[in-house]
């Protein structure tokens, strides 16, 4: 990303980011609510209000801005190998959870290999092998968010993001979720993970960068004042 | 008692397939399409004139060939009409603001220009179609039944059913499904849709195409044939629910059971009213419609 | 008259001209109210400094002007054809307004209108056939019928929403009419036809000029009755409070918080348009003498639908130009036969597809699209000019304010760039006394702020407590605890206002 800036409407969220990914590397990204860790994931995959500068992706430009609808291109780009598990879980409640998942398989070789890829993700949770014809309405909030993940981790993505993935989950299934995003193998993509628990991620990624009021700052760790003393591991 | 049943099926299966195409519609992409008149009855025309073109050149006079290609040919024609008002009414609308209304607004000024122009293309008289199934009856003890009643419910049924397994199983059905229930959702899973929606429009311009063929078995083809499936249609999706396809299948066999019924033992001219009642009534008890399955999720 | 104030890319016409200073308060009223005929303003001209007098909303002078036309061109023009395209209009006009009341501000997606009309019409002129019934009880009649057909639709309207009522309602016309077209009595004779009801202006005298011209001036009192009911409703209270849960969910939650019972004033107003509707139709049989079934078809419904939608939603001035456009397309040029219909149909089209509330909807939509455009412009620019823009500018009554928050601004960045640690240590070590020249600056610039929200030091117990507090600026208003830290001594509480005050300021823009 260079000299990105987005919003919506008369509010601009972001200021003039510049941010780079490179293959392989997991980034963790802190800050307070409110600052922009959604609009910058929004950002990526085009549904901010209005966006400004230029992304890169895979040598191809999707940033810029848009005049059309929020969200009008967001199927093409996330097409093209970008994977995001939102925060709050837009997941589908009348579908049941392996069609949830299997939706999630939707770039080119992704739905042939849905079985396989259904079957990695149901390792990495295993909670949900029990619950696969159960509609995901009735799932529990930590289910859900499994469900969420699960799905952006069916496609065969180049670049994973994840939103919060412990907004609203009790310490222990957010530890052992963080944990089990941060096994995964990468291969030659790469994982953004948006928080606001540091403490979950240092030490787990490669970078962590914190976002402030619209504006990155890197490899935060003690940089970081305004923050109240880190949250305790139960 | 059997000749009752029948009648019923058969108004049942064209009922609901119109239903079935609006109920779609609605639910995935928002838009109520009250062009779906149109659709239907320039299916209609497209069978119909399918049938003068293969007059004139005295081609395959295989009986069935023929008719398969009527059926076709009507729900292609149907198809593409849905298409064309995907392209003025969705496609331009679907992100602006006041979708819904603004939508509707556009079907029916669509409606309303498409009848005119069908009254300028083919003149306001009513056009045949030959019979599909044939005119023979078949005895079920002393009732008499129309091969053409037997035909229309078989092949109505069938598709049906082949529609609501294409949705269960197929990928574009589940991309059609996790779009009902959450367009930004389905937004982030690469669901696109202006895609979708298109699609959504091809196939339930491609079943009203089929009950306009059908139907044309008893009645004709005229500008106005769509405008009474329409409102049955419609009024058929609210009671099923919309969104909900076996809802909206039991709704058309009840409403058709209720149509059949009010000819048979009462005045036709009751009918309406029997059926508006039967309405009201269900929304009465649940006003989101006999299946209720998108309750709470777009309305 | 003349341009009297010119804002940046915008001319505003306003007329005005100088009175003596007399005449400034004179004030003509309609009788009966406190409500001024023309709202008028007197001010100081900014740029001649004399006083004069200005208009402020021209809408009523336009009103005027067209109905005036609308009244006397016929009668002027004085051809049977041109009488009767003029009834219709005013007919379906009158029935736009009310349908406009019931869509906008009763908020009811309703297509019932026209059956209303026509249960009135079919009401008042069965009965004033088999009971020979004179016009003015028919009217009474119609109102009645109008208001029961009301009051059963909107039954469902509380359950129902949007979406589902629109097309509920939609139904209602065709069964309707499929009940009159096979009841005997109402439909048998003439296929839904019914002649014979008493007229305003008898039969035979609708052949002269002046029969004709009083028939047209009912229908046009007529008219005018439904836009001075609109007005009453959308104008006065009930307009008001509608208006509090117009625009969406959160305006009806709201609504309801402060006590609005929103719901059942749009059940009044809705009955009560109903009800009008029902006169409406119960006047359309005696002004031409008997009903027929072409009120409920679909088709009619559709045109009075692309009037409205042409003309504009939500307001009177779209319904009835609307109508005017249509009305006239369809009747004028009847030898252009189906393709007029069609061309209503593309200009209904285009008119949704395009604009965002019709004709009448266009000015505020192109004031729309240019204040978004100009927020997203505004956000999209680096902040470099601080609080205003250029373009607010004019809109800024003191221009003193802009200079004032340039100065500040600049200010706090200089001062931001001398923020360091060994200017926080300085003060550290020396709350009070002879400071550095920057961080004297810096405690200069904090004394100087206003003193809501000031951060101070309370002295719990002299010489052993003492704590932060914020000041809250306001009389009798008391200052606030800004945390829970204690101090013991004065040197280290200054240090902590200190803080406080240096982080306030990194944390400004």
């Amino acid at each position: 990303m260079r000299d990105v800036s987005a919003g919506y409407g008369t509010m601009r969220v972001l200021h003039s980011l510049n941010f780079t990914v490179e293959a392989g590397e997991r980034i963790g990204l802190v800050g307070l609510n409110g600052h922009g860790k959604t609009t910058m994931m929004s950002t990526i995959v085009g549904m901010t209000g209005w966006q400004d500068g230029s992304i890169i992706f895979l040598g191809n430009e999707i940033g810029g801005r848009r005049t059309h609808g929020t969200g009008r291109n967001t199927p093409k780009i996330v097409r093209s190998g970008i994977a995001i598990a939102p925060q709050g879980d837009a997941i589908f409640p009348g579908l049941s959870v392996a069609e949830n998942l299997e939706s999630g398989a939707y770039t080119q070789g992704a739905w042939r290999q849905r079985k396989k890829r259904r079957d990695a993700v149901l390792d990495i949770f295993p909670p949900l092998s029990d619950r696969l014809k159960q509609t995901a309405g009735t799932l529990s909030g930590g289910e859900r968010r499994m469900v969420s993940v699960g799905r952006a981790l069916m496609a065969d993505a180049k670049l994973y993001l994840v939103d919060e993935p412990s907004l609203g989950l009790a310490p222990k299934i957010s530890i052992a979720l963080v944990a089990a995003l941060c096994q995964i193998d990468l291969g030659d993509g790469a994982m953004v993970i948006a928080e606001q628990n540091l403490p979950l991620l240092s030490g787990r990624c490669d970078r962590i960068l914190g976002m402030h009021a619209g504006e990155l700052k890197e490899d935060v760790g003690e940089a970081l004042g305004d923050l109240p003393p880190a949250a305790e591991l139960s | 008692m059997i000749e009752l049943l029948f009648s019923a099926l058969v108004l049942a299966s064209m009922y609901g397939l119109v239903a079935i195409g609006i109920s779609l519609t609605w639910s995935s992409i928002g838009m109520l399409n009250l062009a779906q008149g149109f659709v239907f009855t320039a299916g209609g025309y497209g069978a119909y004139e399918f049938v003068q073109w293969m007059g004139k050149h005295q081609h395959i006079h295989t009986g069935n060939v023929l008719m398969v290609g009527v059926v076709l040919v009507g729900m292609l024609t149907a198809a593409l009409a849905g298409l064309f008002v995907g392209l003025l009414a969705f496609l331009p609308l679907h992100d602006r603001v006041n979708f819904p209304v603004r939508g509707l607004i556009a079907t029916l000024a669509i409606s309303v220009i498409g009848t005119q122009l069908f009254i300028i293309l083919f003149g306001p008289q009513n056009k045949p179609l030959p019979q599909l199934f044939g005119i023979k009856r078949f005895h079920i003890g002393t009732h008499g039944i129309a091969y053409g009643q037997l035909g229309t419910i078989v092949v109505a049924a069938l598709v049906m059913g082949i529609v609501t397994f294409w949705m269960r199983t197929s990928r574009r059905g589940l991309q059609m499904r996790a779009m009902m229930m959450n367009p930004i959702g389905a937004n982030m899973v690469g669901v696109s849709v202006r895609t979708t929606g298109m699609v959504t429009l091809a196939i339930s311009g491609a079943l009203s195409g089929l009950a306009s063929v059908m139907l044309a078995q008893t009645f004709f083809v005229s500008p106005r044939s769509g405008v009474s499936p329409l409102t049955v249609g419609l009024i058929i999706s609210l009671a099923g629910g919309l969104g909900s396809l076996p809802g909206t299948v039991a709704a058309s066999v009840l409403l058709g059971l209720a149509e059949a019924a009010t000819a048979r033992y009462t005045k036709q001219s009751l009918v309406p009213f029997v059926q508006f009642g039967l309405v009201i009534a269900i929304l009465a008890f649940r006003p989101r419609g006999l299946g209720g399955v998108l309750e709470d999720v777009r309305e | 008259m003349c341009v009297s104030r010119v804002s940046i890319g915008r001319r505003r016409l306003i007329p005005h001209w100088p009175v003596r200073t007399e005449s400034l308060f004179r004030r003509v009223r309609v009788p009966f109210t406190k409500r001024p005929l023309l709202r008028f303003e007197g001010r100081y001209n900014p740029k001649t400094l004399k006083r004069e007098l200005i208009l402020r909303d021209k809408k009523p002078l336009f009103w005027t002007l067209g109905l005036f036309v609308l009244l006397v061109l016929p009668v002027a023009i004085g051809q049977e054809r041109v009488f009767s395209i003029f009834g219709i209009i005013c007919f379906y006009a009158a029935v736009n307004v009310f349908w406009t009341l019931i869509i906008g501000t009763a908020g009811l997606q309703s297509f019932a209108s026209m059956a209303t009309v026509g249960v009135g019409a079919y009401g008042a002129t069965y009965l004033s056939i088999s009971r020979h019934i004179h016009w003015p009880l028919m009217l009474v009649i119609g109102t009645f019928f109008g208001a029961l057909l009301g009051f059963i639709i909107s039954i469902p309207a509380r359950r129902l929403d949007g979406m589902y009522y629109a097309l509920l309602t939609l139904g209602l016309s065709e069964f309707i009419r499929s009940y009159i077209t096979q009841d005997k009595a109402l439909g048998g004779q003439f296929n839904g036809a019914l002649f014979g009801a008493d007229r305003i202006v008898s039969e035979d005298a609708t052949h002269t000029l002046a029969g004709q011209s009083l028939n047209y001036f009912a229908a046009f009192a007529v008219l005018l009755g439904s836009l001075a009911v609109f007005r009453v409703v959308t104008g006065g209270r009930i307009g008001i409070l509608l208006r509090t849960a117009q625009s969406s969910r959160e305006d009806e939650s709201f609504a309801q918080a402060i006590g609005v019972d929103f719901q059942r004033i749009r059940m009044f107003v809705f009955l009560i348009a109903s009800a009008a509707l029902g006169f409406v139709g119960a006047f359309y049989s005696a002004y031409t003498g008997g009903t027929s079934l072409n009120l409920f078809s679909l088709d009619q419904l559709l045109l009075l639908l692309a009037m409205i939608v042409i003309g504009g939603l939500g307001k009177a001035e779209g319904a009835v130009i609307g109508t005017v456009i249509v009305v006239f397309i369809t009747q004028w040029f009847t030898a252009w036969g189906p393709w007029r219909i069609v061309f209503v149909g593309v200009m209904m089209l285009a008119s949704v597809l395009y604009t965002r509330n019709g004709l009448f909807g266009l000015r505020q939509q192109v004031i729309e699209i240019r204040e978004r455009r100009k927020a997203l412009a505004r956000s999209s620019r680096t902040t470099r000019y601080g609080a205003f823009l250029p373009e607010e500018g004019p809109e800024i009554r003191d221009k003193a304010n802009i200079s004032e928050r340039e100065f500040e601004r600049h200010i706090r960045d200089e001062l931001r760039e001398w923020i360091s640690p060994e200017i926080i240590e300085e003060h550290r070590l020396a709350p009070t006394g002879q400071h550095s020249d920057h961080l004297e600056r810096i405690l200069n610039y904090f004394r100087k702020q206003p003193i809501s929200n000031k951060y101070v030091v309370y002295c719990e117990e002299s010489f052993k407590s003492y704590r932060v507090v914020a000041l809250s600026g306001q009389p009798g208003v008391p200052p606030r605890l800004v945390d829970d830290k204690i101090y013991t001594s004065l040197d280290e509480a200054y240090h902590a206002v200190f803080l406080r005050r240096i982080n306030d300021l990194k944390s400004q823009h």
